[in-house]
């Protein structure tokens, strides 16, 4: 297994163990150099003091060398005089020692007798004569053999402890991922509601959870918004098929004339023409939902575009004696499709109509707002919406009264379309709205710079007469 | 005329067969690709309506393979798949006009009949319709001999329903011919019906008597009671 494939446990134990095993190799090493030179350091402390016994020995006489050599600790020393031997232990003359003399002014150094013992050789050079002495360093190297083997045995083994602690603390640590894993894995559509513990808000494992609920809580969102989706569309389709089947199901229990015939049938077509108008709307919004329609933004006046979507429905106004008003003289520009976004105030400026009672009023301006945006507002002076269908009224087939609209002949998805048409192009709808002093629609965009030259002659075309009526 | 209808539909196919003899065309209808290749290949029509989706060999296939034998017949193309794609591609492969399902019939047929007028004179500037009369030219319009002051959009659609006199005209073909909007948003058909009650108000004050006429839920008609 390589470790990119290890599991995060795995991976995290081993570079704690291996982190920790190579601390204690080297601190180890550390120690055992540093004991060595401590040792050796005593055993030359010791081989000076002897030296100096031999020499006081020497110095003494004869006699004392003797007694030295049957009374003292050491054994080991011979002193020499002009070149010649003047006294030398037994155990010196038979060890060979001669050939383990430091060099003269030299320190004592390490010698390892033909008999495999090893031992340590000093010298101390006086004006007139030399002693040497000798150490057996057996003590030494078995104390440092000791001292290696537990250290052998003891980095391993501190190795392998750290492998098991950290196996386990990883585990401890890691503990929190995996119950949300697992909880993770048991949240299904019909759960969307439950929710990963988050414990600790401020450690990095409660933050994951949070930022996990989050994402689950706009899943939730959009499951339940494709609920009421399926639910609003399939009674949006059966009310006109039933419409159509209960016109079609009376007419052939009864006898009619021509005229009745076609009358019903008329009605059933009617029907079927809801139906398609349906259809194509909700197609459009799917496609436009779904990023398939290409947006071609450029550089337009907002006041042309009001006007031009004012008159195409003053019709309707006047039709409902309405007064509809246009104030679209402020020059404001925005990056914008047209073509979109003038469905989505057509589709605006229509619902403000359509829910403004006879003789009521609706303007629609074109302002300046804060922030360098610039917008479009339809006020009317229709009911309001209350404020529980203020959030949702964007959203597909959510009507706020469900008994007049369909008379008023919609099919639910006008302000859907008008939302993705302003947002589209980069813009936000606002509602302002108060119950009995009707609502304000307002499209936000960010303002163009009004002043940089056309890039097309399209915008030039449509500039040019707002230029015209300032200056003049 | 001889009119081959292409559609697997047999329900829409026969229903499309009634409609264009009710109209006096002459009817071939096959129910699948190869039926309407072999039947465009071995006789002579003056129009086909093909529809796209069909079975084994496809609307599609079958238009290249006529288009490639030199078949010259102009093909109005049936489909249920409206992307900007779908309409290029089967205009690209020689198709003369398309019709997106669900279409109305009073489409349906205009359209037929504009691509057999193809290369014919243009309509006269001058038109009427019992007593009304219209001027392209003057731009004037007149009922009962009587002057009409129509707006721009309503002397349009007057023209509109005088090229189609004696036919039904659908909201849709209104809203594509004369308000110029390619797809159909919901408020244009109120926007479509509150004018043509102005515009009814204004052609019926001089008579007395209807002329424009609504057919319901399939749109308007100038001319005598349709039958």
């Amino acid at each position: 297994m390589t470790p990119g494939r290890l599991s995060i446990r795995a991976r995290l134990t081993l570079w704690h163990a291996g982190t920790l095993a190579l601390i204690v190799l080297v601190f180890s090493a550390a120690m055992f150099a540093l004991v060595r030179v401590w040792l050796y350091r005593d055993l030359d402390q010791r081989l000076e003091r002897d030296l100096a016994a031999a020499a006081m020995a020497y110095e003494g006489g004869p006699e004392e060398l003797t007694e030295l050599e049957t009374r003292s600790s050491f054994s080991l020393f011979e002193v020499v005089r002009g070149g010649r031997s003047l006294y030398r232990t037994l155990a010196w003359q038979r060890g060979g020692f001669a050939a383990a003399l430091p060099a003269p002014g030299a320190g004592p150094r390490s010698w390892r007798a033909p008999d495999g013992r090893t031992y340590r050789v000093g010298r101390r050079d006086a004006p007139l004569y030399s002693v040497y002495v000798a150490i057996d360093e057996g003590l030494l190297r078995r104390t440092l053999e000791t001292f290696a083997a537990i250290l052998s045995i003891g980095v391993p083994f501190a190795a392998g402890l750290a492998l098991a602690a950290g196996y386990l603390l990883a585990g401890r640590v890691l503990a929190p991922i995996g119950a949300m894993a697992d909880k993770a894995r048991r949240i299904s559509a019909h759960s969307l509601a439950e929710r990963l513990p988050e414990g600790n808000p401020r450690d990095e494992f409660g933050r994951l959870a949070a930022v996990l609920n989050d994402a689950l809580s706009r899943v939730q969102d959009s499951f339940e918004q494709l609920r009421r989706f399926t639910a609003d569309a399939s009674h949006e389709l059966r009310t006109p098929l039933t419409a159509m089947r209960s016109v079609g199901e009376v007419a052939l229990q009864r006898r009619l004339g021509p005229e009745g015939y076609r009358d019903v049938i008329g009605s059933m077509l009617e029907e079927v023409e809801h139906l398609t108008r349906l259809a194509e709307n909700l197609l459009a919004l799917t496609r436009a939902e779904s990023g398939a329609i290409a947006l071609q933004r450029d550089r337009a006046s907002l006041g042309a575009l009001a006007e031009e979507v004012a008159d195409s429905l003053r019709v309707l106004a006047e039709e409902k004696g309405q007064r509809l008003e246009v104030d679209a003289s402020l020059p404001a520009f925005a990056e914008f499709d047209p073509s979109v976004l003038r469905q989505g105030l057509t589709n605006l400026l229509h619902n403000a109509i359509k829910y403004t009672p006879a003789g009521g009023s609706v303007r629609i301006a074109v302002l300046r707002l804060p922030g360098a945006n610039v917008g479009i507002e339809i006020r009317d002076s229709g009911p309001g919406i209350p404020a529980a269908h203020r959030e949702r009224i964007f959203e597909r087939f959510y009507r706020a009264d469900e008994a007049r609209s369909r008379d008023a002949g919609g099919v639910g998805l006008g302000l859907a379309i008008a939302r993705w048409a302003i947002e589209a192009n980069g813009g936000r709808i606002e509602l302002e709205s108060e119950l009995g002093a009707g609502s304000l629609f307002r499209i936000v965009l960010a303002e163009a710079d009004a002043r940089a030259a056309p890039r097309d002659p399209r915008e030039a075309r449509i500039a040019a007469p707002l230029d015209l009526r300032h200056s003049g | 005329m001889r009119i081959l209808i292409v559609e697997d539909e047999r329900k829409l196919a026969l229903a499309l067969r009634e409609g264009f003899e009710a109209e006096r065309f002459e009817v071939a209808t096959a129910f699948s690709g190869e039926e309407g290749f072999a039947l465009a290949s071995r006789e002579r029509f003056d129009l086909a309506i093909l529809d796209l989706m069909l079975p084994g060999r496809g609307g599609i296939e079958v238009l290249s393979s006529l288009r490639t034998r030199g078949m010259q017949t102009p093909v109005l193309v049936l489909t249920a798949k409206d992307t900007v794609d779908d309409r290029v591609q089967a205009l690209d492969l020689g198709a003369d006009d398309y019709l997106v399902k669900p279409f109305a019939f009073a489409e349906l047929l205009a359209r037929t009949r504009a691509l057999l007028r193809r290369g014919r004179p243009p309509p006269p500037a001058k038109m009427r319709c019992e007593d009304l009369e219209l001027d392209v030219d003057t731009h004037s319009a007149a009922r009962a001999s009587k002057s009409l002051n129509l707006t721009a959009r309503e002397f349009e659609i007057v023209e509109y329903l005088l090229r189609h006199a004696g036919s039904v005209v659908s909201r849709e073909m209104l809203a594509r011919d004369v308000w110029r909007v390619a797809r159909r948003a919901t408020p244009l058909d109120n926007v479509i019906d509150v004018t043509m009650a102005r515009l009814r108000r204004k052609l019926d004050a001089p008579a007395g008597r209807r002329l424009l006429h609504t057919v319901r839920g399939v749109g308007f008609v100038l001319g005598g009671p349709p039958q």
